[in-house]
């Protein structure tokens, strides 16, 4: 059953990263808008790809990623505030998606064996409300409505976030790629078309799902760590903002739900449309936003991935269909 | 005043409050009962309105509660609209299409009427705005009085329709089983254009109570379509009486949770209650338990 990962895909892949690594040696990283501009995509994909992991190849739509994403910015900060870890700690970001996986097993155990479909999303989005009172309620641990300000003169470069960043991304990347030529990818793409014929042959349901539960939520409290260590202030409003949960899952609609390269298409398109949208027309931008999204849904919403129908991306990217529908 | 009847006065005003997202409510629980969609833009529908109503009475001056007739057909023709335009096409593309279609939806209201009219909080002020009347140490303030009684009659209006009328008895078949509705010779089509006319002319209703009552911004909507999605869980859904209930009791849990713990967790109480009703009743608090979800 298992496809042989073709020569071409994994020659794409190591010139697209490649490229990627090569391109802040080119530019001067402290000027480039487009490092900045790289930077935010690289989050977006990890969100995007973690959000495809749940709901794209388990079918567990969520809509409380930001819970994760605010948690792992926290986890930093906190970290940060009491010693354990420095600047730009790659144990810090460990912690943090640690923290964001742990809380998701917890939750999961709970929502996942009793909501399904409409029911879980809206109980996923629930647990990121309550989560920002929880943390604007915290007293002094997390700063109350404030938030936690960090030492913002550690700042020195753009370049180490920008690597970081595309180092998360691409472990996403991979992560999912591999795990859904396993058996456990196998096991969740079963789950997605038929949750008791998936049952009855013998998969544990709720261990799966809640496998791709944390997984997904690991790389979001991962990229809200890298985001926290950028910002230097970490409040609830930004962090546990809507934003973070439904920019992911509208990249990943756009760019083509349960395939693995439409959020990594959806976030760059979706980044790169807003971003010159707030630089060309700063004033109606989020009118123009709104309008996008609308005639995105309207004309293309099976994604990007669905263009040419079985032609031209298949074509291109052949290894996108080995494991997907 | 005694601790007793601030008890009271805190209770009756959770029940007139609650009213209002109860009127959100149904509007939700019709739509997503005959199209499973989550319409998230309800409460954007609802600033629209309130912004539809203070524009008329700024300026010609007409009575707030009077630009309710106004409001009715113009929203009804709008939820129309949005079902023609928008909905009917994306609908068959799936859930996941339809949500974001929404969700683009209420970003382009909120950025439109913040570019409109400023992102500053406006609010009508009549003669009557502050008149309260008293029942001893109880006082209930006169607008938020008729905010509750035009809550009953929409309610009681909409369930009267759905009750008596051919085209109520298609769209409850609808909610229950489209395909079976279908096959009895229902349309979908009209079915949903009509469900969601109901649901925007109420949107439209709570525009107007919340225009009367309360200051209300561009952004305000979204917290209110949040607030009328566990007003629906609560009252399980398709259920019109139940929608209005679950509304109210959002109302009360509000505002004695502030009361007794504090305001900053009023918001945590609510989706925990809600967390809790759509994990242990998903049919709702008042529906009984007939299908599996």
């Amino acid at each position: 059953m298992r496809k042989k990962i073709s020569r071409n895909s994994c020659l794409l892949f190591a010139v697209v990263t490649l490229a990627f690594v090569a391109f802040p040696m080119l530019v001067d990283t402290e000027e480039s808008y487009l490092v900045y501009f790289f930077f935010m995509c690289f989050i977006y994909v990890a969100l995007a790809q973690g959000w495809n992991l749940v709901a794209g190849y388990a079918g567990q739509a969520s809509f409380g990623q930001h819970a994760f994403f605010g948690l792992g910015a926290y986890v930093m900060a906190i970290t940060w505030k009491a010693g354990w870890t420095g600047f730009l700690d790659p144990l810090a970001l460990v912690l943090s998606g640690a923290g964001a996986a742990l809380l998701a097993v917890l939750v999961g155990v709970a929502l996942l064996s009793k909501l399904r479909g409409d029911y879980f999303a809206l109980g996923t989005l629930g647990l990121g409300e309550i989560l920002r009172v929880v943390f604007t309620q915290g007293g002094t641990l997390t700063g109350g409505p404030v938030g936690l300000l960090l030492p913002s003169s550690s700042y020195r470069s753009l370049a180490p976030y920008y690597f970081i960043a595309l180092g998360i991304a691409l472990s996403t990347f991979l992560f999912v790629w591999l795990l859904m030529r396993s058996r456990v990818g196998l096991a969740l793409v079963a789950i997605r078309e038929d949750e008791q014929a998936a049952a009855s042959n013998g998969i544990h349901v709720l261990k799966f799902k809640i496998l791709a539960f944390a997984g997904g939520a690991f790389f979001s409290g991962m990229c809200g760590g890298i985001y926290g260590y950028f910002l230097f202030h970490i409040h609830p409003l930004g962090f546990f903002s809507l934003n973070w949960a439904l920019l992911p899952v509208l990249m990943t609609v756009l760019g083509g739900i349960g395939t693995l390269l439409g959020p990594v298409l959806g976030a760059f398109v979706l980044t790169g449309v807003f971003e010159l949208a707030n630089i060309y027309i700063p004033e109606i931008h989020p009118i123009f936003s709104g309008l996008f999204v609308i005639l995105v849904m309207l004309f293309l919403p099976q994604g990007i991935m669905s263009l040419g129908g079985k032609r031209i991306v298949p074509r291109l990217f052949p290894f996108l269909f080995g494991s997907s529908k | 005043m005694s601790a007793g009847s601030a008890f009271i006065q805190i209770l009756i005003n959770g029940v007139l409050f609650g009213s209002m997202y109860g009127v959100a409510a149904i509007g939700l629980s019709l739509i997503f009962g005959s199209m499973q969609i989550v319409f998230i833009a309800q409460g954007a529908v609802i600033v629209l309105a309130a912004y539809f109503t203070y524009w008329v009475f700024t300026l010609t001056g007409l009575e707030p509660f009077f630009c309710l007739l106004l409001c009715l057909p113009f929203f009804m023709a709008l939820g129309w609209g949005i079902y023609a335009g928008l909905f009917h096409k994306v609908a068959a593309a799936g859930k996941n299409p339809s949500l974001l279609l929404a969700f683009g939806l209420m970003v382009l209201l909120q950025n439109l009427m913040s570019f409109v009219w400023t992102p500053n909080p406006r609010a009508i002020n009549t003669w009557y705005t502050a008149v309260g009347l008293s029942f001893g140490p109880i006082q209930i303030s006169f607008t938020r009085l008729m905010v509750f009684l035009i809550s009953i009659a929409a309610t009681g209006l909409v369930f009267l329709f759905m009750k008596k009328t051919l085209w109520g008895k298609a769209v409850r078949g609808a909610c229950e089983d489209m395909r079976a509705a279908s096959l009895l010779g229902i349309s979908p089509r009209r079915v949903n254009s009509l469900t969601f006319s109901i649901g925007i002319a109420l949107a439209g209703v709570a525009g107007v109570c919340t225009a009367t009552t309360y200051p209300f911004d561009p952004y305000f909507g979204f917290l209110f379509s949040l607030k009328a999605l566990i007003a629906v869980a609560f009252g399980g859904l398709g259920s019109v009486w139940g929608a209005l209930m679950g509304g109210i009791l959002l109302g009360l849990l509000e505002g004695v949770g502030s009361y007794l713990i504090s305001g900053g967790w009023a918001d945590a109480i609510s989706y925990a209650a809600f967390l809790l009703v759509i994990m242990l009743r998903p049919q709702g608090l008042f529906g009984k338990a007939t299908r599996a979800v």
